[in-house]
């Protein structure tokens, strides 16, 4: 009786573990995602100081999540012994976790290179930066910063220890990687998907405002049209630009 | 997690657009307020976008700053647009500057091209997934067929790639309207630039990886007394180096040019199509390697030199076809073996030489070839311990032969021997390009030659021929391919020259080759050691039964030969005695028996002109080979005559007539003789042997 009671234990207990990995993971894919809307910006019109300090926050948050999920995914995987269904999930689980950080570290590679080239230290340094339709003002970056920040990790933020710079990071990663595909032996391409083709196109959020190239396509012809109706007819003119 | 194919050579790096770096400093001094490019708003429905530039203004720029013609700053600003530093905002699939009012817009830096990440299929996955989020569905058609691989191909994190791309769209989301039309824009630019629709060109093409990181410094060497030595050596080996005068060279390239300018696609359109431009593979299967009808292009090509015909194996085949109507294929047959070799497989080497010699360099062998002296003894001695190389020479030689015309003999004789005998030498003239380029075989394959007229597509059928592409057959099918068909060719078999005469009438064992032309005694010293003296006693004295019953035999053969002339497998020999005949006017039967006396006559010393055994024991010599000693014995060994003719004759096998080297092959030999087939032994292995015995 004992035996049964503890095992059961065992098995919930391995069952929070692999609810709160898939949490994790999710929440990293946010992060990730997040991350590279910020890193977009770097360099171009839109960069700014504030920006820098909200990407250094995501990496921060990013590193804690994966400290925690390498952690608790080796664990489950090594030394747990896992029924058929569970250790699919978990293996599925790795291979997410795997890709996921390859992503975020070919992003931070990116950004890493993007610093050095527009350092912005100096105000004369925000002349050299790319005009790229972007505005300075913040509140774009401060929505996804938001989001961001409205992730919830499932295990204490502490846990993780100090984040490393950017460089240091990038390395870090790496060896993460090589250590998890030393420790545990997943075959990768074991992995099925649970979802299907042109899944995600059918059932996604109600979108309530125009595709942005259809736009432009509409805008060029509304454009031209009221290019010819408004100063004169000639196509080639701009003034009516240059007023607005 | 990406599955990394390690491809073979460690060839992993993208090589260094180095034009990348330059372009991106020039977009940074368009940037420039003042300086710079004018910048303009887009005027969209709800909202306005700042920094549009207009192509024109962009092309304005360029021109003023590096003060070329409109046209040059042109092709510059379509340069960067098709790198991916500046998309168009009208019209973004076609990467190129129209220079009026159309806008363009600066590509952030973080959808710059880097040369050190390529743009990753796993990306890509994500932004195809949230495209299908965002339009439902609606894509275009290279899209679809992307979007279908890719989730075959990355099933194992497609469960990773549509989470992210969700993830990615929300995100997108949070940000401003103008933000958001801005970004994906710069988005939709990157993949057009990195993952171009079908038909257009990639201006991110760049050929193969390369070894070693562009990216990282070498290490520097330090210059030490030993580097500079070497600078030294180099430098003075460069300058020793031949010259040739420039007109000389000049002259050489022109002729080429004119020989092969109607044979390069670059100038004149290769018929029917282009496969690279059109994508339709008809081009390529016209000119398979064994394609049963050539092009007249390819015929044409044949005629250009020796090489072009040998290089091409389906011009090999149509030669290999000739030689076997003319029965000499040997040389053919030896030249492809020493390619064989040259480029096979190093474990199998030795089998390979070992083979090659029993087959053709060792006297009286089955497809034995003729290369003079010199090249013989070099190249034997060179297998002893075989090696890649080793038989260039030999090879060279029979090159030449095939190359020009005939292999007259007379001139390798020296002056002792008599000329009556020289021109009944009857030489192997048939294998010849020139030959070849008469022949009825090269003008048949002439005139049933195709040539395909060209396709000329419409716009509509290129790219139905663009979405029909296929990759070709694998590599694994094309080997098991080539490999039957060389089986195939082993199969119908080398001809045996001595086994010709058994496929004849019953008499006619008698062939005449030209053999090694060796010179009499004074240059004895180059030849394979004559035997020690005991041995040649007997066979001297076994000299007048076979010879005389190939004397007798002679007439009837001359007159089977005559009857066959230019009909049966011996037509080879026929022909040669054909034309010994025509040489000679008059009776070639008394000649023939006559010049064998003759040899008779000076001396029975002639043993090695029968090392040939008869072809009652075929495929071997009937005996052992003579093994090679290496070094020529210094006292008088009775002289090897001009191993002239290697004459086939009806011999007993009772009888031994080579010449045997040691005292335990001698008697080994009769015993060995009796009619049984007997294997060549290569000269290495026995040297052990010889070395004991002698």
């Amino acid at each position: 009786m004992n035996r049964w009671r503890r095992s059961v234990g065992e098995i919930q207990a391995r069952r929070r573990a692999a609810a709160e990995c898939t949490r994790a993971q999710t929440a990293f894919s946010r992060v990730t995602a997040c991350y590279q809307q910020l890193a977009t910006c770097v360099g171009s019109s839109s960069d700014c100081g504030r920006l820098r300090e909200e990407l250094e926050d995501t990496r921060v948050l990013a590193h804690n999540l994966c400290m925690g999920l390498q952690k608790r995914l080796t664990a489950l995987l090594t030394e747990g012994d896992l029924v058929q269904e569970e250790r699919e999930r978990v293996e599925r689980l790795w291979v997410l976790f795997l890709s996921g950080l390859e992503i975020f570290q070919q992003d931070l590679h990116k950004v890493a290179l993007l610093h050095e080239f527009f350092p912005l230290k100096q105000p004369r340094d925000r002349r050299a930066l790319v005009n790229t339709g972007g505005t300075c003002d913040s509140s774009g970056s401060a929505q996804v910063a938001a989001r961001v920040a409205a992730v919830q990790t499932p295990w204490p933020k502490e846990e993780a220890g100090p984040c490393p710079d950017l460089g240091a990071h990038i390395a870090q990663l790496e060896g993460m990687a090589q250590e998890m595909l030393r420790k545990v032996n997943v075959p990768i391409w074991s992995v099925e998907a649970t979802q299907e083709a042109w899944v995600e196109g059918c059932d996604n959020e109600q979108d309530d405002e125009e595709v942005a190239e259809e736009e432009i396509s509409v805008e060029t012809g509304t454009a031209e049209g009221r290019k010819l109706a408004g100063c004169c007819h000639y196509p080639g003119c701009r003034i009516l630009c240059l007023l607005r | 997690m990406t599955i990394r194919n390690v491809r073979d050579h460690g060839q992993q790096y993208r090589p260094r657009m180095a034009c990348l770096k330059k372009v991106e400093a020039l977009v940074l001094e368009m940037q420039d307020p003042k300086t710079g490019v004018k910048s303009q708003t887009q005027r969209l429905v709800i909202t306005t976008i700042p920094h549009a530039i207009t192509g024109e203004d962009i092309v304005a720029w360029i021109a003023s700053r590096f003060k070329v013609d409109a046209q040059e700053a042109q092709i510059l600003a379509t340069m960067m647009v098709a790198y991916g530093y500046i998309y168009p905002l009208q019209d973004h699939k076609r990467l190129v500057i129209k220079p009026d009012t159309s806008l363009y817009r600066f590509q952030t830096p973080y959808f710059w091209p880097a040369q050190q990440w390529p743009a990753e299929d796993t990306d890509y996955a994500i932004y195809l997934a949230k495209r299908n989020i965002r339009k439902k569905g609606v894509l275009e058609l290279h899209e679809q067929e992307h979007y279908n691989n890719l989730h075959k191909w990355m099933n194992h994190k497609w469960d990773f790639i549509v989470m992210q791309a969700k993830e990615q769209y929300r995100a997108g989301k949070e940000r401003k309207k103008p933000d958001r039309v801005v970004f994906d824009c710069q988005e939709r630019a990157y993949w057009v630039v990195h993952r171009p629709p079908p038909g257009t060109v990639s201006a991110m093409d760049y050929g193969l990886d390369r070894l070693i990181d562009p990216n990282v410094e070498a290490v520097k060497e330090k210059k030490t007394v030993d580097y500079y030595r070497r600078i030294i050596i180099f430098t003075q080996q460069s300058i020793m180096r031949s010259r040739v005068k420039s007109s000389v060279s000049i002259g050489a390239i022109v002729k080429y040019m004119t020989t092969y300018k109607n044979h390069d696609p670059f100038l004149v359109p290769c018929l029917p199509s282009n496969p690279w431009l059109t994508d339709d593979t008809t081009y390529w299967e016209l000119n398979l390697p064994n394609v049963e009808i050539p092009t007249k292009m390819r015929v044409e090509r044949w005629t250009f030199s020796f090489r072009e015909l040998l290089n091409d194996p389906r011009g090999r085949a149509d030669f290999r076809l000739f030689l076997k109507k003319e029965f000499s294929g040997e040389n053919l047959a030896f030249w492809e073996t020493c390619e064989d070799l040259k480029w096979g497989a190093a474990a199998t080497m030795k089998e390979k030489a070992q083979q090659i010699y029993k087959t053709f360099l060792a006297p009286g062998a089955p497809r034995w070839i003729n290369i003079d002296g010199k090249t013989m003894e070099i190249t034997v001695k060179g297998l002893v311990h075989p090696h890649r190389y080793v038989l260039d020479a030999a090879q060279t030689h029979i090159y030449i032969l095939m190359k020009k015309v005939g292999s007259l003999c007379h001139a390798h004789l020296p002056h002792t021997v008599l000329p009556s005998v020289v021109l009944m030498a009857v030489f192997r003239s048939q294998d010849s390009f020139g030959r070849y380029m008469k022949s009825p075989v090269f003008k048949e394959t002439q005139r049933k030659a195709i040539s395909p007229e060209a396709h000329n597509f419409s716009k509509a059928q290129l790219e139905q021929n663009a979405k029909k592409r296929k990759p070709n057959l694998s590599p694994i099918i094309l080997r098991q391919r080539e490999e039957e068909e060389k089986a195939r060719l082993a199969a119908t078999g080398p001809v045996d020259i001595t086994q010709l005469c058994k496929f004849t009438a019953p008499v006619p064992h008698l062939s005449v080759y030209t053999g090694i032309c060796e010179a009499p005694p004074c240059h004895s010293q180059e030849l394979l050691p004559p035997s020690p003296v005991p041995p040649t006693l007997p066979n001297s004295a076994a000299c007048p039964s076979p010879i005389s019953v190939a004397i007798d035999s002679t007439p009837a053969s001359e007159r089977k030969f005559e009857g066959q002339a230019g009909a049966a497998p011996p037509s080879g020999p026929a022909q040669t005695v054909g034309e010994a005949e025509e040489t000679r006017a008059g009776a070639p039967k008394s000649r023939v028996t006559l010049s064998l006396s003759r040899l008779l006559k000076r001396g029975c010393t002639g043993s090695s002109v029968f090392a040939n055994l008869s072809p009652k024991c075929p495929a071997a010599l009937g005996g052992r080979v003579q093994p090679l000693s290496r070094d020529p014995a210094p006292q008088a060994q009775p002289k090897r005559i001009a191993n002239f003719f290697q004459i086939k004759v009806d011999i007993p096998p009772e009888c031994r007539i080579y010449p045997i080297e040691s005292e335990d092959e001698d008697e080994d030999c009769p015993a060995a003789l009796r009619g049984t087939v007997k294997e060549i032994i290569c000269p290495w292995e026995s040297i052990t042997k010889h070395d004991q015995a002698g």
